[in-house]
């Protein structure tokens, strides 16, 4: 792989990472306010 | 709007991954370093619309008192300064690669660090007021003052002098100067960069409400 290839895939790891994280969140703050 | 946030995941990856291995770098930079325009623009757009948001918000917590107003404006400030730190940190990058150094004193980015530092204001501003609805109102006229100056620090001080920057997308030539891969990844990059903004800013703010709510509960009881 060249070193283009390497920073995208980190870049698309780094973002996925990012992503669950943020819904995770989401869900754990819909819930609160579920529970009011 | 849980379909729309689904959707964001497969777009911004296939984004980020174009951003390295579709368009051809482009001519009169060095190696590689055009790359960095699909996450710094992005970045430096989401900032400024994170204050004009900031100044929206502010403007409504004055008129109605709307706490809930001030949590969307407070939230909207700390995501800009995070932007805006992501935009000079990859300005920087790319300085150091086509100028030779990571700072320069240019006039592009030496009014990003005043607006900074603006912004930075704002938030040391609402640490030191104690009373909830004190700060809320101080804060907001002070969102309103630096609004003001906005415009001038990202769009007039930039372009008073010569600078070292890149020719920005606003250009007197009023052209977008890109081949049709860059433009179609640039495009998608600012859409997603500003979708990944709501989405941080509506948890941001509703984490506050919640914060403020459970407060008030436990004051009232």
């Amino acid at each position: 792989m060249n070193s283009l290839g390497f920073l995208a895939a980190v870049n698309v790891v780094v973002w996925v990472g990012l992503f669950f994280y943020l819904w995770r969140l989401d869900r754990r703050i819909s819930e609160r306010e579920r529970e009011g | 709007m849980k379909f729309a946030k689904l959707l964001l995941l497969p777009g911004m990856a296939a984004m980020v991954a174009a951003a390295f291995l579709w368009p051809s770098p482009a001519q009169g930079f060095l190696g590689e370093s055009s790359r960095i325009v699909f996450f710094h623009v992005p970045c430096a757009w989401t900032a400024s619309l994170a204050f004009l948001i900031a100044a929206g918000y502010s403007a409504a917590y004055l008129a109605r008192g709307n706490p809930w107003h001030d949590e969307i404006a407070a939230s909207a400030v700390r995501l800009g300064v995070l932007f805006a730190t992501l935009a000079l940190v990859t300005g920087s990058l790319f300085a150091k690669i086509m100028w030779g150094s990571y700072w320069n004193w240019d006039p592009r980015e030496s009014s990003f660090l005043l607006l900074l530092f603006l912004y930075g204001a704002y938030l040391f501003l609402r640490e030191a007021v104690d009373d909830p609805r004190r700060r809320a109102r101080v804060a907001a006229a002070y969102a309103l003052f630096a609004a003001v100056l906005m415009p001038f620090l990202v769009f007039v001080a930039p372009r008073v002098t010569a600078s070292l920057h890149p020719q920005t997308v606003i250009n007197p030539q009023g052209k977008i100067l890109m081949d049709t891969p860059t433009r179609v990844v640039f495009f998608a990059g600012l859409a997603g960069f500003t979708a990944i903004f709501l989405w941080m800013l509506s948890l941001d703010a509703r984490f506050a409400r919640l914060t403020r709510r459970g407060r008030d509960a436990r004051l009232g009881a």
